[in-house]
């Protein structure tokens, strides 16, 4: 039985009802008084040298207030890799060249959008088209064109992980297996398109952004680089977000151009991208090559593992160096692994550049894996089940200077899906199968690119005379429940309830620096930071209820359910309201104050922590027409002391959600010149709530030394894993091998062909 | 000849040559790509080894030009 009051119990959004109402104001519902808007030129060709930009029709038209090309810019790059300058490659507007179908080289401002739509077709823009490179292998060629000119090869970014003896690895396995897999772009397709509003005060010099962003530290220190304005003039504001998936990390055009015509005119500047704009422009899933060799023993015994990965990472950097790592990080999960190596590239070509997606890294590795294991359990004669528990990665293992695992439910995930296949699925139809995968997925990634001296989350906590609790966190909710969270954490923590805390997020100026919202780092990072502020406030209280007491100072003092009291004798004690009043008093006056923070130590170099999980799912398959689908979902995720179930529940919903859309029917289409051939909701299919299947969700419980109250990540967890289980299946209904992403109703066709056709051959 | 070896291009010292073949293919910059021109092998050429085929021919064959080439510190 839990002993907490408020953790663990199922809690309705905070900020749940002003969203349902349509009351919460996001940056797309911003308007500020005199606000013009803006709108970016972008260019026609994926590669293309700039020779002139002539904008004077453009200022001519009525209502334009201000047309910005790259020489009003204060030149140079920026980008997220600030430790590594040669990766910070974007510019706020081309200057020279431009290196992708929609590469912004000028912005207009105006009374209104459409005015300065107009305008965009009156900026002529003289061209040189120049040659272009699209594939990643003929990017690296010695004769390939340069997408960045001082890279050469186009080789953004190389990664080599590598642990035992690979080769004697291989030596010692009785059954050798090697795969080549490729997986398609996938666009995060937010509610709420990127968005920024920018106020600059010429007087005080002083910037002001409210932003659709997952992270308004690294937007500031973006906005910062770019437009070389000291990071303290910049105040970002991160209202309500609808979703950002991965895709809302970097410092995207809209806000440095929103800031750069508002510093211009001296008046506020709204730049809200259209949908086409969000297919064409943004960060998508990095599209990935990959060929996987693994090694077992005859009984199942995994010996060794070789993954050679190359991804298509477009016109710059993002995050998408971070994904190429984590790819061979991920390739590593979540079997007992003797023998490892990994060799990772990405490459730079024209097209919109690909970054973080929601388990960035981590679905292409796990889709490799996961079908690798079903087809080497086929082979060996061994249940897919029985593989992974024997392999299955324990509490206490150790990948040599990589990462560290405190805590695994993972072999207790397998049972508890395998015992719930047994009871639930015994009448399968004709045509039906089930799937079974594992998975594993980080609590935050242990990595400082951006260059900060600051603790990875801060936070504060201010307590009042009456008790309130003012709680100030850059802990960015962008949909996920983060706020909810915050509050809890926080309340469980000081021992009163979630209508005694004020929460202030996001919001640079009031905030301590937090790296955001992604790899669901939110909870393990944020959490412990507000977890520690906390208790640096409680123990003013608990020395105040001491003193007035009088007790022996062996005596533990507990705060809970809004009282502080002797642990053993909880008649013995005060009421938190009046405790803090004695406490201010004492403090001369000023309220309590706590501080708190969070940064990784002694965890290697990817995560503090991962949630583990398996699942199985239920497909049917219609042979005449190739169609999938997927009946039901088991999903057993261990993520640790569960903070709030109703969250978790719908991270895990919406993690399958995204995951089966990468599997099924997601994929932004580019042609043979880089542009996008699909860019609106009409020819680009999601998953929608009357395709997904039911969901059958079970806790795990672990308690992760690392996170707050024991907690893991719930955010990402269950995206990866989601795929593999249906392709594995289909293979076991066909034995057709999937070994690309996408799995439309004519590609499983002629899979299955395939499989008729080699088994044929084979009889 | 003992010691270890340092990279011709900057300043990092590795006890092996794989190692320090690790570090170089790392290192995107022009001054340690040009240097493997001169030694008549492409970078592009070392990594497209390392990244199409099972294996660790991109690095086994810099560390190799390393080994040879390096200049040797205690």
């Amino acid at each position: 039985m839990s002993n907490y009051s408020i953790i663990g119990k199922p809690t309705v959004n905070v900020d749940g009802p002003a969203k349902v109402t349509g009351e919460a104001e996001y940056t797309f519902d911003i308007t500020l008084p005199n606000m013009l808007y803006g709108k970016l030129l972008r260019s026609p060709y994926p590669h293309a040298k700039i020779i002139s930009i002539d904008t004077s029709a453009a200022e001519k038209l009525p209502g334009v207030k201000s047309v910005i090309t790259g020489k009003d810019t204060p030149g140079g790059k920026y980008g997220l890799w600030r430790r590594f300058p040669e990766l910070c490659d974007q510019e706020v507007l081309a200057t020279t060249k431009t290196r992708f179908i929609g590469d912004p080289v000028a912005a207009v401002a105006a009374v209104s959008e459409d005015i300065a739509e107009a305008a965009l077709d009156l900026i002529n823009v003289e061209y040189e088209q120049l040659p272009a490179v699209f594939e990643p292998m003929e990017a690296i060629k010695d004769d390939a064109p340069l997408v960045q000119d001082d890279c050469e090869n186009n080789i953004n970014n190389t990664r080599h992980i590598e642990w035992g003896d690979v080769d004697e690895g291989f030596k010692n396995s009785d059954y050798i297996r090697e795969d080549r897999f490729s997986y398609a772009a996938q666009s995060t397709a937010c509610m709420e398109v990127h968005c920024s509003v920018a106020s600059y005060d010429k007087g005080t010099g002083r910037l002001t952004v409210w932003s659709s962003t997952q992270s308004p530290y690294y937007l500031q220190l973006g906005i910062s680089d770019a437009l070389k304005i000291r990071e303290g003039n910049i105040r970002v504001i991160k209202p309500h977000v609808g979703g950002g998936f991965g895709s809302k990390n970097s410092t995207m055009p809209d806000s440095v151009n929103a800031a750069l015509l508002s510093m211009k005119t001296g008046r506020p500047v709204k730049i809200t991208y259209n949908r086409e704009e969000e297919f064409t422009t943004t960060e998508h899933r990095t599209p990935t090559q990959l060929a996987l060799k693994i090694g077992f023993k005859k009984d199942g015994t995994l010996m060794a593992k070789e993954a050679k990965v190359i991804t298509d990472g477009g016109a710059y950097t993002g995050l998408g160096a971070t994904t190429l790592y984590l790819t061979g990080a991920y390739l590593s999960f979540p079997y007992n692994l003797p023998n490892y190596r990994y060799d990772g590239v990405r490459t730079y070509t024209n097209k919109v550049w690909s970054s973080s997606v929601r388990s960035f890294g981590c679905i292409s590795a796990l889709y490799a894996t996961e079908t690798q294991m079903d087809r080497a359990a086929h082979d060996l004669g061994i249940s897919p089940i029985e593989i992974r528990r024997k392999n299955a990665m324990k509490s206490g293992y150790e990948a040599p200077g990589q990462y560290k695992i405190a805590t695994s439910g993972l072999p207790a995930s397998i049972d508890k899906v395998e015992a719930r296949i047994k009871e639930k699925w015994n009448d399968l139809g004709k045509d039906e199968a089930v799937g079974f995968t594992c998975f594993a997925y980080m609590c935050g990634g242990i990595f400082n690119w951006i260059d900060t001296p600051y603790a990875f989350s801060g936070a504060m906590v201010r307590i009042n005379n009456d008790g309130m609790v003012d709680l100030y966190t850059q802990a960015s909710d962008i949909g996920q429940g983060t706020n909810t969270v915050s509050v809890m954490i926080c309340a469980e923590e000081l021992g009163i309830g979630m209508e005694d805390i004020r929460l202030h997020p996001a919001d640079t100026a009031i905030t301590p620096a937090d790296l955001g919202a992604w790899a669901s780092r939110e909870v393990m990072m944020n959490g412990n930071a507000i977890k520690a502020a906390a208790a640096d406030a409680k123990k003013r209280l608990i020395e105040v209820a001491r003193m007035k007491l009088g007790e022996n100072i062996v005596y533990d003092l507990e705060v809970k359910n809004k009282r502080i009291y002797l642990a053993l004798r909880p008649e013995r004690g005060f009421s938190y309201y009046e405790i803090v009043q004695d406490a201010i008093k004492l403090n001369d006056g000023e309220p309590i104050m706590g501080t708190g923070h969070y940064t990784p130590h002694g965890k290697g170099m990817v995560s503090p922590a991962f949630a583990f999980g398996s699942m199985a799912v239920r497909v049917k398959l219609d042979r005449e027409t190739g169609l999938i689908e997927v009946k039901d979902i088991i999903n057993a995720h261990d993520c640790g002391q569960i903070i709030n179930p109703l969250g978790v529940r719908g991270q895990v919903e919406g993690s399958i959600q995204l995951g089966l859309g990468w599997g099924l029917c997601e994929e932004i289409i580019f042609d043979e010149k880089g542009m996008v051939l699909n860019p609106s909701f009409v020819d680009y299919k999601l998953v929608r709530h009357r395709d997904m299947p039911t969901i059958e969700s079970i806790d795990v419980h672990t308690y992760e030394p690392e996170g707050p109250f024991g907690a893991k990540e719930a955010a990402e967890g269950t995206v990866a894993p989601t795929p593999p289980a249906v392709a594995n299946a289909v293979y076991k209904m066909t034995g057709a091998l999937f070994n690309t992403n996408v799995m439309r109703p004519e590609k499983v066709l002629k899979a299955i062909r395939e499989a008729e056709k080699k088994e044929k051959s084979n009889s | 000849m003992a010691g270890n070896y340092r990279c011709p291009c900057c300043r990092k010292i590795s006890s092996e040559p794989h190692d320090l073949a690790r570090h170089y293919l790392g290192q995107t910059d022009k001054k340690h790509k040009d240097w493997l021109k001169t030694q008549g092998v492409s970078y592009a050429q070392l990594i497209t080894w390392q990244i199409t085929e099972f294996g660790n021919k991109g690095y086994d064959t810099l560390a190799e030009m390393l080994e040879k080439k390096a200049a040797r510190v205690e």
